[in-house]
């Protein structure tokens, strides 16, 4: 019986090498897609896809109607990532290394210069040259310098920001019996010791060590020496200004030591929870100040006064890889992310601040008063050096002082010792 | 009938003959060859560089040591707590069902979530804890400032000592209660019969927990690079974390390569000293 029943079916033997067999190939054919494969230019996303990859705070609605339309025009599938930061240059210079690239990315601060001299983001006067979106005669010249080397633009600005914005509480500061806010650094320590309470801080330093830019620019200080193999000179000056942001946290106790994070919003969220008098940011805190706490009556003034008054460039700017499918179509879309109702409409809804001569002049932009604020912010940018970013070590020597900062601001670490260290290492890292 | 058995044998064998090396042993030979010619693309010669200058570099050596820390830390403490609370919840308890799901399901979260709320708890401003502690009379801690390691610890211990308490309840489980029956004819009291019986009779589990406590460990990199970034300074930079930073910061992927390989070296070394050790205990035992 059994065997006539196992004559005419599948035996339990034969089956099961069936199944194995059939387990067998589909690990080998799994294992084949998972080899490496000749790299599609088109980002691997194929033919109708257009890949952006993007900052998740930046993905306003006037950039998304923007890149909907332009995806209609073209009949395009436009697949907009967005990531924070970190994980957006980790994945980028992954992508580099694979050579499955994005079309369009837009790019921290000075990166574009060390991707392009790498060759891995393309030059784009020649683009520029060749259509007329205004560029660059009607952006900043300083948003332009900070992404050029040896004559080449390697990123065209999105936005061009201040950091060293003073936001504070005006009702807080009235209270304490101040009617106007501080202008010079002792009078900004004075408001901070005046309005620090019980749990209530005068002020709230950030994490992010690129937050005290603004402070060592207003102290006549450089952060890199590149020719002289230095760092925060003239090294003096370099430590009084730690001295001074470490004395309001660790001596004054007017601002809580931050935490070490990748998140740079906690002074935004002491101040949204009316834990905090003031902060020093930029224009990318008015959205989350007036959404989350709109009963805050917010100031926000020029930057402070040390020997001089300064503030530091920020912002972010698009660039093109050089293994992009169609620079071109890319170069399209920069145009139309970058013009000038784009700009207004961004700011509109977020307050973000523009690298656009004509955004400055405005009526929108002048007849506000905390625009026009931001825009005087933006006008006392100090541009600092693209030399390391053109070395390709920008980011190792920020992560060294990342580490340093943290050292001195978050575990109040012995200033001059901390300092010396970093630039010890530093000057290694040149070379 | 012997070749249709070793056909067979082969058949089962196949899906992990091919898998291992496609997925395992390629990429570690990739690795190799990315550590010994400089880079990924890199067609220069390096030889052994990167593997010297890796064991002469201090911030190695630093994310080294503060590794081997943070898995001494989190794996003595996490046995500790984990067969307590396996003893714990092996009695016949109320509800011991349901305190069992509850205490492994951060086992179950992702380490990214766990990460993110950790930090929210621990944030010395507006973080729960500090609230909970000022409700009390107590003064706030910056955990993440004055502490990192021994936080960051912490928060591991809390992610997996689910999972070692299930490794020791199945292991508790598995003794004969008869060998408990006779141990307390014989007299022996609760205490004797645990560090005579159930230690003993628990060794396989343990070692087993240690092996793969320790591995986990040595290759942390989620909470560190979640929690705090690697600080403050470079606190809690374990060496993974230390690793990435390497390749995705600095761009060097030829050294990022041969530190991984020194880790995989180091991870092998200790899996075998500890399965010797734990082959040894169970001769004696």
């Amino acid at each position: 019986m059994y065997s006539s029943l196992t004559s005419s079916r599948l035996s339990r033997r034969a089956a099961l090498r069936l199944g194995l067999g059939t387990t067998v190939l589909g690990a080998v054919g799994a294992g084949a897609a998972c080899a490496p494969v000749t790299p599609d230019t088109g980002g691997g996303q194929g033919e109708g896809t257009f890949t952006i990859y993007w900052n998740a705070g930046h993905a306003y609605d006037a950039y998304q109607q923007v890149i909907d339309q332009f995806g209609k025009d073209h009949d395009l599938v436009v697949n907009w990532q967005k990531f924070q930061w970190p994980d957006l240059t980790t994945k980028l210079v992954a992508d580099f290394r694979s050579g499955n690239v994005p079309d369009l990315v837009e790019e921290p601060g000075t990166a574009s210069i060390q991707y392009g001299v790498q060759g891995n983001v393309m030059a784009l006067d020649d683009l520029a040259a060749n259509t007329d979106i205004g560029f660059p005669d009607d952006f900043l010249p300083e948003s332009i310098l900070a992404r050029q080397h040896e004559g080449k633009t390697y990123a065209v600005p999105l936005h061009l920001t201040a950091n060293g914005l003073l936001f504070y509480n005006r009702t807080m500061l009235a209270d304490a019996g101040f009617d106007t806010p501080p202008t010079t650094w002792e009078e900004f320590r004075e408001v901070a010791l005046g309005t620090t309470r019980d749990d209530v801080s005068g002020f709230a330093v950030n994490s992010d060590y690129s937050y005290s830019a603004p402070w060592y620019l207003q102290h006549e200080v450089t952060f890199a020496s590149v020719e002289d193999g230095d760092f925060l000179v003239p090294r003096e000056r370099g430590d009084e200004v730690y001295e001074f942001l470490q004395r309001l946290v660790h001596t004054d106790h007017v601002s809580p030591a931050p935490v070490a994070t990748t998140d740079y919003s906690g002074p935004q969220k002491l101040f949204s929870a009316g834990r905090a008098a003031m902060f020093l940011t930029g224009p990318w805190d008015l959205g989350p100040v007036r959404q989350g706490s709109p009963d805050i009556d917010l100031g926000v003034a020029e930057p402070l006064t040390g020997t001089v008054q300064a503030s530091s460039m920020a912002g972010a700017g698009l660039m093109i890889p050089t293994q992009a499918k169609d620079p071109e179509l890319s170069w399209e879309l920069v145009g139309r992310l970058t013009a000038l109702e784009t700009e207004l409409a961004a700011t509109a809804a977020t307050g973000m601040s523009m690298p656009r001569r004509s955004w400055a002049d405005s009526p929108e932009v002048a007849g506000d008063e905390v625009l026009s604020t931001v825009a005087a912010a933006v006008g006392l940018v100090r541009a600092e050096s693209t030399e390391l970013a053109a070395r390709g070590v920008q980011t190792q020597v920020n992560d060294l002082f990342k580490a340093a900062y943290e050292a001195m601001i978050i575990q109040g670490r012995p200033v001059a010792e901390t300092l010396d260290g970093f630039r010890e290492q530093a000057r290694g890292v040149l070379g | 009938m012997a070749r249709r058995q070793a056909v067979t044998a082969w058949l089962f064998l196949s899906p992990a003959v091919v898998f291992f090396p496609l997925m395992f042993f390629l990429p570690i030979g990739s690795q190799l060859n990315a550590a010994l010619f400089g880079g990924v693309t890199s067609s220069e010669y390096v030889g052994a560089g990167n593997f010297t200058r890796a064991l002469a570099d201090p911030e190695v050596l630093h994310s080294f040591l503060i590794t081997l820390g943070f898995a001494a830390g989190s794996l003595v403490v996490g046995i500790v707590l984990g067969l307590l609370l396996a003893l714990v919840l092996n009695q016949s308890l109320p509800g011991r069902t349901l305190f069992r799901a509850v205490i492994l399901i951060p086992y179950l979260t992702s380490i990214s979530i766990i990460g993110l709320l950790w930090r929210n708890i621990l944030d010395p401003q507006v973080g729960i804890l500090n609230r909970l502690l000022d409700a009390v009379g107590l003064p706030g801690q910056a955990w993440l400032s004055t502490h990192p390691l021994a936080t960051i610890i912490g928060i591991e211990v809390w992610a997996t000592v689910g999972y070692t308490m299930v490794l020791f309840l199945a292991g508790l489980q598995g003794i004969p209660e008869v060998y408990f029956e006779a141990a307390r004819i014989d007299g022996a009291g609760p205490w004797r019969r645990f560090l005579h019986l159930t230690l003993p009779l628990l060794a396989p589990t343990t070692l087993f927990v240690s092996i793969i406590g320790v591995i986990g460990a040595l290759q942390q990199f989620a909470l560190p690079y979640i929690v705090t970034g690697g600080g403050p300074g470079n606190d809690t930079s374990l060496y993974a974390h230390r690793v990435f930073r390497v390749a995705f910061n600095d761009n060097q992927f030829g050294y990022a390569s041969a530190l991984s390989l020194l880790l995989l070296v180091v991870i092998l070394v200790l899996s075998v000293v500890q399965l010797k050790i734990g082959d040894r205990t169970h001769d004696g035992a």
